[in-house]
């Protein structure tokens, strides 16, 4: 059988998190609002309206445009992409054709490959429509929506690499904060243009393009799907026909949307009504300095104390890996942490916590500083960490919580001897005891077992087990 | 550029309306005389010359990104469309 090797560009739009649209001073933040409740006569289109540029998505294409490890072209300008379609009334589209705002860069995957980045513009996004049974319905909340396309090069050879890659955009555009990244919400939506080979050929097969994927999974699975149905077609000696295809999650596939009958005519045009943008690198060099901590950088910082594979999966979560970051200066105590962060707030039954505030430095710093003295074991640390998502109990210090929980641990000496020599006392332990001396080992759990019961469960065993020891030597 | 019955009926048809036969031979000469106005620039020669995007040497027109009261609510504007549904806009179905 002939193997085929695919290779995949990628088109992801942005919606940018400004509190205003790009053109428009109204609510860019739909989220739970009534339908055409966030519109201008600017979003409608409306005769003699004129589009005023928010400042703000400027800076933020920007911010994006160095996250992507992308030249920012200085001067930037836009133009018009015409299309008649309801779900956006003027009748074409906002956008940079010819001038974007963000050049050539790159995106390095976690496996260390690099996809080439093309360019990356700044347009505004169109109303959403739904369609009913006879009629559609428009929303135009969204129109307006500031978004920045990128566009990858076809760099991209395989399902899960597709895949790595629009998680690493996700990731760049969260942790750079210029988007909310709620990918139900379709904060970020993916174009995938699709084409297959003969492996070692030098000329790239036709391509079909994969609209409006909105999770990683449906991107990986579209990839898959199209990969599969193109070596079918061609293994039968057929063609590969060039055309647009939608992805239905529910039976995975990919289908062929109807061919309009008019082709794609945009009649692209300078926009008259937008001044030109012009940047200063001092402007630019601003953004830089306000770009948080990316994806690399946890990466440089925490291989090595925590391991590329836990380091992947808490990347997920930027809100704890800025709290890890707080912690930095103490390698135990972000192990420790990290550990508690994925062995206990990522279970299934805790992820609802991660929508709460999230502990102090210093709840975390003393939690880590008494499991370290063994005033905590490790199912103490566990329980009071848990309380710091309780809302009675959050805003009190560790040691307040573990004293409440009642599970410090006794390390006092003397106090635990006192204890131990009350075990030794009751009756119900002498047999015990002359098992041990007689060399039976496995009775001073037993032992150990009664001295944690008398103790309430506060002693810490191990100083038990050595006091035991020495005491029926 | 030729401007013909047939450009003028693509252009009808990519802007989404219908034009009569009399409608598309007035746009025909109309547009032709229009494009052959401006079709005197051809004449100059521009080699070197950058294009001109806009007239006014203007840049950076931009404002604060801050919610304003719009001079229009959702009510005035949805009464301006043909038909609504729930506070949606009530189109023919299009896909």
């Amino acid at each position: 059988m002939t193997k085929y090797i695919p290779t995949i560009g990628i088109e992801c739009h942005v919606q940018l998190c400004t509190k205003t649209k790009l053109f428009s001073e109204v609510d860019n933040d739909a989220r739970l609002k009534e339908p055409n409740s966030c519109v201008s006569p600017v979003d409608y289109g409306l005769p003699g309206m004129l589009p005023r540029l928010n400042q703000e998505a400027v800076k933020y294409a920007v911010r994006a445009g160095l996250a992507l490890n992308s030249a920012i072209n200085l001067e930037s300008r836009f133009d018009r992409k015409h299309y008649y379609y309801p779900d956006l009334p003027k009748g074409y589209q906002i956008t940079q054709m010819f001038h974007p705002i963000i050049g050539e860069g790159y995106v390095e995957l976690p496996n260390g490959n690099k996809v080439r980045i093309e360019h990356a513009h700044l347009e505004e996004d169109a109303g959403k429509l739904s369609h009913e049974s006879g009629y559609s319905l428009v929303d135009l909340n969204r129109a307006g929506t500031p978004l920045v396309e990128i566009v990858s090069m076809p760099d991209i050879h395989s399902a899960s690499e597709a895949r790595d890659y629009t998680k690493e955009l996700w990731r760049l555009m969260t942790y750079a904060g210029v988007t909310y990244g709620d990918l139900y919400n379709g904060n970020m939506r993916f174009d995938v243009n699709i084409s297959i080979a003969e492996e070692g050929s030098n000329e790239l097969g036709t391509r079909t393009e994969v609209k409006n994927l909105n999770s990683f999974r449906s991107v990986e699975r579209a990839v898959e799907y199209e990969v599969k149905r193109q070596s079918k077609l061609l293994e039968k000696g057929e063609k590969v026909i060039q055309e647009t295809r939608g992805w239905s999650d529910a039976t995975g596939e990919t289908t062929g949307q109807r061919s309009k009958e008019v082709a794609a005519d945009y009649r692209y045009m300078p926009e008259p009504d937008l001044a030109p943008i012009r940047l200063s690198s001092e402007e630019v060099e601003a953004e830089k300095q306000k770009l948080p901590k990316m994806p690399s950088w946890y990466r440089s910082k925490f291989h090595d104390v925590l391991g590329a594979d836990l380091v992947e999966v808490l990347l997920d979560y930027p809100q704890l890996m800025s709290k890890l970051a707080e912690l930095t200066s103490n390698n135990a105590a972000v192990k420790k942490i990290a550990n508690l962060f994925s062995s206990v707030l990522l279970a299934e039954e805790n992820t609802s916590l991660l929508n709460d505030e999230l502990p102090t430095k210093e709840q975390l710093l003393a939690l880590v500083e008494m499991n370290e003295k063994n005033e905590l074991s490790s199912t103490g640390m566990k329980e009071v960490f848990l309380k710091f998502f309780d809302p009675e109990m959050h805003y009190k210090d560790t040691r307040t919580i573990a004293k409440e929980l009642g599970v410090v641990q006794e390390n006092d000496t003397e106090a635990l001897e006192a204890i131990v020599d009350t075990v030794l006392a009751k009756p119900e332990t002498q047999k015990a005891q002359e098992d041990f001396k007689a060399g039976q080992e496995k009775v001073l759990g037993f032992l150990v077992g009664q001295v944690m019961k008398e103790s309430k469960g506060k002693a810490n065993p191990s100083s038990v087990q050595e006091i035991l020891r020495s005491k029926l030597s | 550029m030729e401007v013909n019955q047939e450009t003028i009926q693509h252009l009808a048809k990519l802007s989404n309306f219908a034009l009569t036969d009399g409608e598309t031979t007035r746009l025909v000469s109309d547009i032709k005389e229009i494009v052959g106005y401006i079709s005197q620039l051809d004449e100059l020669n521009t080699d070197g010359v950058e294009p001109t995007y806009q007239v006014f040497e203007m840049e950076n027109v931009w404002r604060p990104d801050e919610i304003l009261p719009q001079e229009a609510d959702r009510e005035q504007l949805l009464a301006l469309t043909k038909e609504t549904l729930n506070y949606q806009i009530k189109v023919p179905k299009v896909l």
